[in-house]
């Protein structure tokens, strides 16, 4: 395994500059570049605020704007590179079959790429906190954050690789990931809090959710200004380090068979 | 130092009859029954002994489909053997399919960059190469459009002279290379002869029989998978003309098909100049 990630690492200039140029790619096509690419959660956010405030009659939207796209930025950046990955090894077939690459190397593409997008859209979470808060709480906090965000970075690697490899075996994981990621997206406390879940004795949903636990790891402290407790950490390092082994245990198992796979 | 060991190597491709299987299939056509996705094994390669160590230039001659390429393949280590153990040792350069994977929004310049760091470049090594690189692809200006828009004669330049580029110590080429226009044909040849006096060892696979007899020092007659002779190249490269050319015109039967039309009596000769 070690050689593996030495290997990795040797290619470092090889997948930085693919992810440059993805991004590059993405951002390319719009005029407003990369504030087109977060007009997206932005609009949703403005969209969400209005239905939940003049329908639901729901808090402010002071309150409920940052919660929606904190919430929103960390689903996005999992869903994202969950469904990315999922197509990795096909879309990086010919590399595979011109060069014996790591195999671990493409969902880090795919994932590093979500990443960078991930980073942008909680910068502006953090300065729409500080300027609608007129404090710096969350900016304070941020030192409890960046621990979490390492390990959501890795957790999201670790589900790309997998779902990489289900696509190799099955072709149409992604279909079947998306119709997941919608089922999954009202099961998670992001547009509505989890006390909603809690009312109706539904706590164990979140519970066992692990994008709720990467909520309540990012979203949380951000929200409040105040760090986590310790037993979220101990949660979060246990679930990362868990899915890490698996996908690690997939590539040790699974790599010399890709290429007859493809 | 710059080695090659192949010892009982075998490789065995497993083919099952529905490929790309989806999900929704696989559970509603009980395609987890082997009975309904029956796989079949196919032996590509079958107890292969090799070494080569610096200084050998080894041919590797063979019908269609005898694994010629397969064994290059697994050289570069892109296919790992079932069975038997495997050593390469030096940096390894392979030309074959040189045109796939090509990042085609990008530009000529972007792509020599992404192919270069591929081949185990950095960033610093690169800035001495990208100038020369370039020149040689001869596409000037066109090096600053989207590889999307070039046409294959100018992607196979670009790939080669990006593959070429890199200085290996064991070189793998395969059937090259009609590459591009007359005049880069030349220069490819050219540089070809360069890489190969450089390399300090050279694996070949190649239909024209007369370059093995005079680029290598030692040859591989491959047939289905396993080594019919080898040894020096004129000996080798005898033993295989003389086992294709006799065949077809001692059985000129074998190419009659059942058509009326076609069964006609034909001239032996007329067969071995077709076969040739």
């Amino acid at each position: 395994m070690l050689h593996h990630l030495q290997a990795v690492w040797s290619f470092r200039h090889f997948w930085m500059s693919l992810v440059r140029m993805d991004l590059r790619q993405r951002y390319r096509r719009s005029v407003l570049g990369i504030g087109w690419s977060l007009l997206n959660p932005l609009a949703m956010t403005a969209v969400f605020c209005v239905v939940f405030s003049s329908i639901l009659g729901s808090s402010n939207w002071r309150t409920y704007a940052p919660f929606l796209l904190a919430g929103m930025s960390v689903w996005d950046f999992i869903r994202n590179s969950v469904t990315s990955g999922c197509v990795t090894f096909i879309h990086n077939e010919s590399y595979i079959r011109q060069c014996p690459l790591p195999c671990g190397i493409y969902p880090l593409r795919t994932v590093m790429g979500a990443a960078i997008h991930f980073m942008i859209s909680l910068s502006v979470v953090i300065v729409l906190l500080t300027v609608l808060n007129m404090n710096f709480a969350s900016v304070q906090v941020l030192w409890a954050v960046l621990p979490s965000v390492l390990m959501v970075m890795v957790f999201a690697w670790s589900v790309a690789t997998l779902a990489a490899f289900a696509t190799v075996h099955f072709h149409d994981t992604q279909h079947l990931v998306e119709v997941g990621a919608q089922l999954w997206f009202f099961t998670t406390p992001i547009i509505y809090t989890r006390d909603l879940l809690d009312n109706k004795g539904l706590s164990w949903v979140a519970d066992l959710n692990p994008v709720n636990l990467f909520l309540e790891l990012i979203r949380g402290p951000l929200i409040s200004g105040q760090p986590p407790e310790a037993s979220l950490y101990v949660q979060g390092f246990t679930l990362t380090a868990v899915t890490l082994g698996l996908a690690i245990g997939t590539i040790a198992w699974l790599q010399n068979k890709l290429i007859f796979r493809l | 130092m710059a080695k090659i060991e192949l010892n009982d190597v075998s490789l065995t491709f497993t083919l099952s009859q529905e490929r790309r299987v989806t999900f929704k299939e696989y559970l509603i056509r009980g395609l987890f029954l082997p009975s309904r996705n029956p796989k079949v094994a196919v032996h590509a390669l079958a107890n292969i002994n090799l070494t080569a160590n610096d200084g050998d230039r080894i041919g590797i001659i063979g019908h269609n489909g005898a694994g010629k390429s397969t064994m290059l393949k697994l050289l570069a280590g892109i296919y790992p053997p079932t069975s038997g153990t495997k050593t390469v040792e030096g940096k390894i350069c392979s030309l074959f399919d040189i045109s796939l994977g090509f990042e085609h929004e990008a530009n000529g310049w972007d792509n020599i960059m992404y192919r270069a760091y591929l081949q185990g470049e950095t960033p610093r090594s690169l800035k001495a190469k990208l100038q020369d690189i370039a020149d040689f692809t001869e596409l000037g200006s066109f090096l600053n459009v989207p590889v999307r828009y070039y046409s294959s004669g100018m992607l196979v330049r670009l790939a080669f002279s990006i593959a070429t580029a890199a200085e290996p110590e064991v070189l793998l080429i395969d059937e090259v290379l009609s590459v591009g226009d007359m005049a880069f044909q030349n220069k490819a040849r050219q540089r070809m002869k360069e890489m190969m006096s450089s390399a300090r060892l050279m694996v070949m696979v190649s239909h024209d029989l007369e370059s093995i007899r005079s680029l290598c020092t030692r040859a591989i007659w491959l047939q289905q998978g396993t080594i019919m002779m080898a040894g020096d190249p004129d000996e080798v490269v005898d033993a295989y003309t003389e086992s294709v050319a006799p065949k077809i015109s001692r059985h000129p039967a074998g190419l009659v098909t059942d058509d009326p039309d076609q069964a006609e009596p034909v001239e032996p000769a007329e067969i071995v100049e077709r076969a040739a």
